[in-house]
């Protein structure tokens, strides 16, 4: 496992804006909690999710951080170093075009898959 | 610098050649300077590994340029070429980079060749020679295997072997030291008609060696003596090796003195065979010995070397010495990549300890803690199964030697990757005992594994180890991992009870719930909720919950003790549902991203490249306006230019004089006649009566006359008269401007007079009148400057330089300096030269020949003067241009070991431009033996690109027409391993050819216009046939499919056979041009002629679509499995035409039938599931089994082993095709169903897809009585995105467009709405709708994004109209782009 960096970026849901941060490449030893535990120091979490490969066992290497204000959302962008196991992340802010809030926000809504 | 210089100082050693005795401080001077890379982490390290026995760097070639893989059909050949280089890259990538290629990689390439039609005989090479050592990570047996696989593979699709081929077999062979029988061997090359050669011969005596039958080996010398080959090193270094294997060290010692006694020294190859003996026997004190031999010798052996020295210590058991071997590495440049296979290979031999002892001695940096070295070491030991223990001691080791910051967790990673229970969990035992958590879902892979084999038993042992550990398995452990694999909770409640490893917390029996929930289990959940006294985070249960049971929704909302989260009980519950369904399960998460990538790629498709007809508009409108006109005033003045010209001509210089002397008789004005007679006078270079005519007529001379004169006088070297002519033409005009090719010859002219200061007052003088300066004009001042040179005029040319520089009239070059450096070499002062060389340097930055410049210093022996120039190289350029220069000096001066020395220099690498510099200059001035030693001495070279040195040699033994030595290249290149190039194949062949010598390689074709090529590739063809092929392929080319028929015809006639390629290309043509029964013809008798014969991927895609286009379903049917039997990909366009062509026939079993052929080949092809899905319910519908074919759907919806995500089941296709054929019953009972997926399942896009058709096929009625009886619909917004972008791009579907935007109001503001609406507008040219949509847009303050206003502006300029707004500038293309980067960046 290579040095580990993520990249963050906001993605915004147009009807409430919900601060969500898109997490990269987090280390396999790392799972929702520990995602969780580290942006804690940032302010509430009210989500975290890192999609498993069923397939596997292992996650995907990205997930999704929803904090509950736009401020959390700043906090934890504005850290340049993220550590989870000792391993280094950098974070960048990056804002997508709006387009992007929301084409990336209405796929939550109204549909859901129904679990297998 | 240290280490750069080593060589120099052995030049010094010994005692350099006689004549060129350098001093110390040259050379010695090194550990002030700072900038020497003797090392460098990993990943800079950039090198070619070796392997132990093969000088990998036959891989370090710099891959051509890459064409596009995807090219149209025809261009086969061409895609050959391109396929190879990608091939050549990934290799050659991960041989630099890591040392080795991997096996899935060699795999993945062998596999794409394959695919790629007949793959050549470079490509092949290539594939060959990976199978050596460069798998470290495989078996010796596997290796060879695999290389066994590639051959017989390659020759069944068609590849040609040659010599090289076989030899390249060998390589491996030997490589992986695989027994076989030499005689064997040669009798099957002989059968394949393939004559060995020398390099054959050679490689056949270190297979006899290498099992130490020196009988054998004798047997195959004696042979190549007869034939009269040369014996060269390698020969004798393979006898060092056998007598060493045979037990005779005392003979193998005393090869070397016979090798002296015929005159070969030995090299580095042979004292490493000696030195391999000893370490076999373990003999260290010998090893020693021979080290210090070598280096007395001068000779230089590599880390490489030293690394495959500890190999063989290692391998005959004597671990213990290759720390004294270490302790001699000098850590090249290429060292890492070589260490990382020698590592590789030492854990697959099983020797790991040693393997660890090289890695910890890697020079890697290692201050940050961050960058992890080491893994793949990890990883291999993994594979191998290392045993747990001393896995965890290397992982402690790594860990204190700051190689790798996570070994355990990497080692873990690897184990739980290989499904190696046994290791994880000694692994997870050991970060537990060092502190490190161990995780939940760590132990999921391992269940993963034993669920998809539905083995309880080995998941109840993996509870258990989780148990040992301490670990609890939390909730998703058992829903996702544990039950499936189960019949009920309870007997894994029970089965855990019994094994005692029930952990104490309500986890499991939250679990349970859950998986209950699921299931539908309401009675358990009832009961459970009812009964529950313990604190419950109600967030796990609820996205199962309301899945699973709508009912309890109910129960919940009124019953407070599971409200107290939001949204509260006074909340609406269809906000609830959506905050519940919000509450997304993983595998949302997933479809979300999946979304994004889609929108993006679909975004991507949108910006389509503008048409090239928008850039010819503009170009016809600025024509009709302008242009024109200012064509025709142009071409009217050329015209007249030329008539006049032609009218002075006409005139004889009598006839002028007679009628100037008339006219001035007259009185009249003479200026005009005067003019022509001294141009005619010019023109017939009669200096002395255009002088006498300008003295009679003095006052009636005109500019025109003097800037003639001035120039003639300067042609005639008239220097006095000329400068006189210039000062009289200055008083009279002094404004005036005479062209540049005057001045210059004006300066030439002076200067060459020792006229300086004039010279330099008429450069000014061009300077302050600012007169053009061209190329030409530069390329003038050289010549002239060189001029002067040669004539040894040194103020001249320092002057006349000095003010060119100055005034500015031209920018220092090399070429322009280099007079200055060449006139003191003309006159043989090089002292003189150097200095002239670095004042250059420190005015200009420019060293002009300094090659030339060394080369003179070193001829004289002029010591000090080297070292003066070398240290202000060095300090200015670096050590690498300064060893290069002294490279190439030595080679042209013929100081050929002093050159070796120089190019031997540890952290030396090839610079191509400057190889090539060298290479050109001996080829211009044909020195051979210069070039042969430069090809010899950059053989190891590192990353040097062998192809192109020999190329270079071919090049000029082609100027020689010097077949025999191309020939030995052709062996030499084999013996090094090296993969020619297509180009050097072709320039081989054509020197042998013109040389009427026969072609021992299969040549890779070019184009078929090449006739030479076509003539030879099949040398059985008689010309007849030839030219019939090459007339068919020449039809073919030009698509004329009616002649190309014809020839066929006519060859048939002759019975003529063309070559299959020919055949494939012509049944493509005939095919693309709708002539099946042609096609089919041609297809048979090729079958018939040719044994074989088959139709590639293209040509049976195409087929297929030709045959459904006929109706010739069955037909199609063959066909298609026909290719599939020939592991063909067809086309993905093919199969779907043939399954929908079943479907609308109703015929459920065709394509059923395909599904069966294609199965496991979806992804290769490209093939949706849905494609079958839809057809399959069509077919169906069609045979009226509407009822069968919605319950099929409905059963995939909704049941749970899905095989297509909910969200990617497009109906569209169905939709559409049973609303066209106007299948009501049909419509009628899907229009249900969907609406019925969708209240009661949640699944929404059926139903929007079916809505969505109905807008599209006009039913807007029928689409807002669906949308009012399932309002979900209108929250389909991505969905209706997709639609839009994807019709905006088919003219006139704006109507479409505006009647999904009136029925879904909220869209309109979307910018996917209006963006498509305005790219409909801009495709229909609807002008006035388009303004519309643009007041109303800025009405409401929306920002348009510029690909949309640069839409609409061009829009209205094509219509002739304002634009209100400035055009955005750049073209579509860029704000495509832009538009692209900037949603990928918001990722």
């Amino acid at each position: 496992m290579a040095a580990v960096a993520a990249r963050s970026a906001m993605v915004l849901r147009a009807s409430i804006n919900r601060p969500v941060a898109f997490v990269r490449k987090i280390p396999w030893t790392a799972a929702s909690s520990e995602v969780r535990e580290h942006f804690a120091q940032f302010g509430h979490i009210r989500r975290c999710f890192i999609p498993f490969d069923k397939e596997t066992g292992f996650h995907k290497g990205f997930g999704w951080v929803q904090f509950s204000t736009e401020e959390e959302l700043q906090n934890a962008l504005q850290q340049e170093n993220h550590f989870i196991d000792g391993v280094k992340w950098t974070a960048k802010r990056e804002r997508p075009p709006q387009v992007n809030h929301r084409k990336a926000a209405q796929s939550h809504p109204a549909r859901s898959t129904p679990p297998r | 610098m240290a280490a750069l210089l080593r060589p120099a100082r052995w030049l010094l050693r010994a005692g350099f050649a006689p004549q060129l005795p350098l001093s110390l401080r040259l050379l010695a001077g090194g550990p002030g300077r700072p900038h020497a890379v003797p090392c460098l982490p990993a990943a800079r390290a950039g090198s070619v590994a070796g392997g132990l026995l093969n000088p990998a760097r036959l891989y370090a070639i710099a891959v051509e340029k890459k064409n596009d893989i995807q090219e149209e059909p025809t261009s086969s050949l061409r895609r050959t070429a391109s396929q190879f280089d990608w091939a050549l890259m990934r290799l050659d990538n991960s041989v630099r980079r890591t040392g080795r290629i991997p096996k899935t990689l060699l795999q993945k390439v062998f596999d794409n060749t394959c695919h790629s039609g007949i793959p050549g005989g470079n490509q092949a090479l290539l594939l060959l020679r990976s199978c050596g050592s460069l798998l470290p990570e495989l078996k010796l047996t596997e290796r060879t295997e695999f290389a066994h696989r590639i051959w017989d593979k390659l020759q069944e699709l068609g590849t040609v072997y040659d010599v090289s081929h076989y030899n390249a077999l060998l390589k491996v062979y030997l490589q992986n030291e695989y027994k076989f029988s030499p005689t064997d061997f040669l009798a099957k090359m002989e059968e394949a008609n393939i004559q060995p050669n020398r390099v054959t011969y050679q490689r056949l005596i270190a297979a006899y060696c290498n099992v130490g039958d020196i009988e054998g080996a004798s047997k195959i010398l004696g042979f190549m003596k007869t034939k009269d080959l040369p014996v060269t090193e390698v020969v004798f270094s393979a006898l060092v090796t056998g007598h060493a294997r045979a037990g005779d060290m005392e003979n193998a010692e005393n090869i070397l003195t016979v090798m002296k006694e015929a005159g070969i020294e030995p090299g580095p190859d042979t004292y490493l065979a000696l030195l391999n003996a000893y370490a076999e026997k373990g003999d260290i004190d010998h090893v020693k010995q021979t080290l210090e031999q070598v280096e007395k010798s001068e000779l230089y052996l590599m880390d490489r070397d030293l690394l495959q020295l500890i190999f063989s210590f290692s391998k005959a058991g004597y671990p213990q010495y290759a720390s004294e071997i270490l302790e001699k590495i000098k850590y090249e440049r290429r060292y890492i990549p070589d260490a990382m296979n020698l590592i590789l290979l030492l854990v697959t031999e099983k020797l790991e300890d040693t393997a660890l002892q090289i890695l910890l001695a890697c020079p890697i940096s290692r201050e940050d803690g961050l960058s992890d070295f080491g893994s793949f070491f990890l990883q291999h030991c993994v594979t191998m199964n290392t045993p747990a223990e001393k896995l965890t001691d290397y992982c402690r080791k790594l860990k204190e030697a700051q190689m790798h910051s996570s070994p355990l967790q990497f080692t873990l990673y690897c184990a739980l990757l290989h499904n190696k229970a046994d290791l994880a969990k000694a692994l997870m035992k050991a970060m537990k005992e060092e502190g490190f958590p161990v995780r939940t879902h760590y132990f999921w892979p391992l269940l993963v594994e034993h669920q998809k084999k539905k083995n309880a038993q080995g998941i109840i042992e993996v509870l258990k180890g989780m148990h040992e550990l301490g670990v609890d398995p939390d909730q998703e452990t058992y829903v996702n991992y544990v039950f499936p694999s189960f019949e009920s909770v309870k007997s894994v409640h029970t089965i855990l009870q019994e094994n005692g490893c029930l952990p104490k917390s309500d986890t499991f029996s939250q679990a349970e719930l859950r998986s209950e929930t699921v299931n539908g289990n309401l009675e358990y959940v009832l009961s459970f909720l009812k009964s529950n006294t313990l604190p419950f985070s109600f967030n796990s249960l609820r996205g199962s919950l309301i899945l699973g049971f709508r009912r309890i929704t109910e129960l919940l909302y009124k019953d407070g003790r599971y409200c107290q989260e939001p949204p509260g009980p006074t909340e609406a519950v269809g906000y609830f549902l959506y905050n519940l369904i919000d509450s997304m399960s993983d595998s949302e998460v997933q479809a979300k991203e999946e979304r994004l990538r889609q929108y993006f790629h679909q975004l991507k498709e949108m910006n389509v490249k503008i048409p090239e007809n928008i850039y010819r508009g503009i170009r016809n409108l600025l024509d009709s306006h302008h242009v024109p006109e200012l064509i025709k005033d142009v071409y009217v003045l050329v015209d007249k230019e030329k008539i006049d010209s032609r009218k002075t001509v006409q005139f004889a210089s009598s006839d002028l004089e007679s009628t100037l002397e008339r006219l001035k008789a007259e009185n009249q004005p003479v200026g005009d006649v005067l003019k022509q007679l001294i141009l005619v006078l010019c023109s017939e270079e009669n200096m002395q009566k255009a002088l006498e005519l300008k003295a009679k007529y003095e006052s009636d001379m005109v500019i025109g006359g003097y800037a003639a004169l001035i120039n003639l006088c300067c042609r005639h070297d008239n220097a006095e008269e000329a400068l006189n002519l210039k000062q009289e033409f200055d008083r009279l005009y002094s404004s005036a401007v005479l062209d540049t090719g005057k001045y210059v010859g004006l300066v030439k002219v002076l200067g060459k007079h020792g006229k300086l200061q004039d010279a330099i007052n008429i450069l000014k003088e061009m300077k302050e009148k600012d007169v053009l300066i061209k190329d030409a004009t530069v390329l003038s001042f050289f010549h002239l400057l060189n001029g002067a040179a040669l004539r040894g005029e040194i103020e001249t040319v320092k002057q006349l330089h000095e003010a060119i520089m100055t005034l500015g009239l031209a920018k220092p070059s090399s070429s322009l300096c280099s007079p200055l450096v060449t006139v003191y070499l003309e006159k043989d002062d090089s002292p003189a030269a150097l200095e002239a060389t670095i004042d250059c340097f420190r005015k200009y930055k420019i060293l002009p020949r300094i090659h030339d410049v060394l080369c003179k210093l070193i001829e004289k022996g002029e010591t000090d003067l080297i070292q003066k120039a070398m240290d202000f190289v060095s300090q200015e350029q670096g050590e690498m241009t300064m060893l290069y220069d002294l490279f190439f000096a030595f080679l042209q001066t013929g100081n050929y070991k002093e050159a070796k020395k120089i190019i031997e220099t540890p952290g030396i690498r090839a610079r191509p431009a400057r190889l090539n510099w060298f290479c050109d200059r001996c080829i211009t001035s044909n020195q051979v033996e210069t070039l042969e030693k430069l090809v010899e001495l950059t053989q190891k070279l590192f990353e040097c690109d062998r192809d192109q040195m020999y190329y270079n040699l071919l090049k000029l033994y082609k100027i020689n027409g010097d077949w025999k030595r191309a020939d030995a290249v052709w062996n030499k290149m084999q013996e090094e391993n090296v993969i020619p190039r297509e180009k050097t194949l072709r320039l081989l062949a054509e020197i042998l050819r013109n040389s009427n010598q026969e072609v021992p390689f299969d040549v890779p074709e070019l184009w078929y216009e090449d006739e030479k090529d076509s003539q030879y590739s099949s040398p059985s063809t008689s010309p007849v046939e030839s030219d019939l092929q090459k007339d068919v392929l020449k039809a073919c080319q030009d698509k004329n499919n009616t002649d190309a028929y014809d020839i066929f015809l006519k060859a048939q006639e002759q019975n003529v056979v063309f070559k299959s390629k020919t055949y494939n290309i012509l049944i493509k043509l005939l095919l693309s041009k709708e002539c099946l029964a042609q096609a089919i013809h041609v297809k048979d008798f090729a079958e018939t002629h040719i044994k074989g014969f088959t139709l590639n991927d293209a040509a049976n895609s195409l087929l297929i679509i030709t045959q459904v286009r006929r109706d010739y379903l069955k037909e199609a049917l063959t066909t298609l499995e026909t290719a599939l039997n020939l592991k063909q990909i067809p086309s993905k366009v093919a199969v779907t035409r043939l399954i929908q062509a079943f479907a609308l026939k109703g015929d459920v079993e065709g394509i059923e039938e395909i599904q069966k052929m294609v199965n496991g080949l979806e992804d290769s092809i490209g093939l949706s599931n849905m494609v079958f899905i839809n057809n399959i319910a069509l077919a169906q519908i069609k045979n009226n089994n509407i009822d069968v074919a919605i319950e099929n759907i409905e059963n995939m919806l909704t049941s749970e082993n899905q095989t297509v995500d909910p969200q990617y089941f497009g109906l569209s296709y169905l939709f559409r095709k049973v609303i066209e054929e106007q299948l009501e019953p049909a419509v009628e009972k899907i229009s249900i169903m969907a609406e019925r997926l969708a209240n009661q399942f949640a699944v929404y896009k059926p139903v929007t897809d079916l809505f969505l058709q109905y807008v599209e096929a006009g039913k807007v009625d029928d689409a807002r009585a669906l949308l009012q009886r399932c309002g979900a619909i209108a929250e389909q917004i991505p969905i209706f995105e997709v639609f839009l972008v994807r019709n905006s791009r088919k003219p006139g579907k704006a109507p479409t467009l505006q009647s999904l935007l009136g029925l879904i109001p909220e869209l309109a503001d979307k910018e996917a709405a209006y963006t498509s609406l305005m790219k409909s507008y801009a495709l229909d040219k609807d002008v006035t709708s388009a303004k519309a949509l643009y007041e109303h847009l800025t009405a409401k303050n929306v920002k348009l994004n510029d690909l949309c206003l640069k839409r609409y502006a061009c829009l209205l300029k094509n219509a002739g109209e304002p634009v209100p707004f400035p055009e955005p500038p750049e073209s579509f293309e860029f704000y495509a782009k832009q538009l692209k980067e900037s949603k990928e960046n918001s990722l």
